[in-house]
């Protein structure tokens, strides 16, 4: 199976496929807190929210599929790489955050927010940026050569 | 300006990394119109989201462009790239005049393709 991940042509695709899970992903939650931010205004942000919500669930099932995919092709080269560890602890703290503190702060939203619901919203966005910016730096501290 | 990003050794992962970071957050809104989730109510809310993300993935991505021209013009998956983009916007034009399933089915495909074209460029 490893081997298999490993082959040149299959790490790229379950790569693109992880991007493309990522763009859903951060891409809903991304666009609710602009809403809570008080970009567009026309739909309550809840109702917004959860006509967002399958694409946050398909998003999560996609890179929650393949990035253990790629993780379990080799093992040592994730673990001894400082990205990776760094995207692993923020991925943590973005997951912990988005099904308390946000989901929360988006139930009791109406069409406008509180200054305490914006800054939820500024947090989200900083940390999910964090999360991808922490996962494409993992290529430029891959010590092998892809 | 692409001299300066491709002769420093941080220019180029940092603009990868925004242009990266443009599609992750904004490749949603540009698709919106096509996602049958509600489209009227979510389509004027993210209008202008949807534009100033169109506007930020293209600047990164020239940005990229800039900083590895000549490589970039000999990969074919960067033709291939170029080639759907080409597709994106002809695509765009005919939504305009009238949107169906068929050309809303087309930009999610060719969204999805251009994703795979351009990890491809690291590899062909």
């Amino acid at each position: 199976m490893a081997d298999f991940i490993k082959q040149s042509w299959v790490f790229p695709v379950v790569q693109s496929v992880h991007l493309i899970g990522l763009t859903m992903l951060v891409g809903s939650i991304g666009l609710v807190d602009l809403r809570l931010l008080g970009i567009g205004r026309r739909q309550p942000i809840a109702e917004f929210a959860s006509d967002l919500a399958p694409w946050t669930t398909g998003g999560l099932l996609t890179v929650l599929i393949t990035g253990p995919l790629m993780f379990g092709s080799d093992l040592t080269r994730y673990m001894n790489n400082p990205a990776f560890l760094l995207k692993m602890g923020l991925l943590a703290v973005a997951l912990s955050g988005q099904f308390t503190l946000h989901r929360r702060v988006v139930r009791d939203s109406g069409t406008s927010s509180s200054p305490r619901q914006k800054l939820t919203a500024v947090f989200s966005l900083i940390l999910w940026s964090s999360v991808v910016l922490a996962g494409r730096a993992i290529a430029d501290f891959d010590l092998r050569v892809v | 300006m692409s001299r300066t990003i491709s002769e420093s050794t941080w220019g180029y992962p940092i603009v990868a990394a925004l242009h990266v970071l443009a599609i992750v957050l904004f490749g949603l809104a540009v698709l919106i119109p096509h996602l049958q989730v509600h489209v009227r109510e979510l389509d004027t809310d993210v209008r202008w989201i949807r534009r100033a993300g169109m506007g930020l993935i293209l600047f990164t991505g020239v940005l990229v462009f800039a900083s590895g021209a000549s490589r970039y013009y000999e990969s074919t998956s960067f033709r291939i790239k170029m080639g759907l983009l080409v597709l994106i916007a002809l695509n765009a034009v005919a939504s305009r005049q009238h949107r169906n399933r068929f050309n809303s089915a087309v930009a999610i495909v060719l969204w999805a393709a251009i994703i795979f074209a351009s990890r491809g460029i690291a590899f062909l």
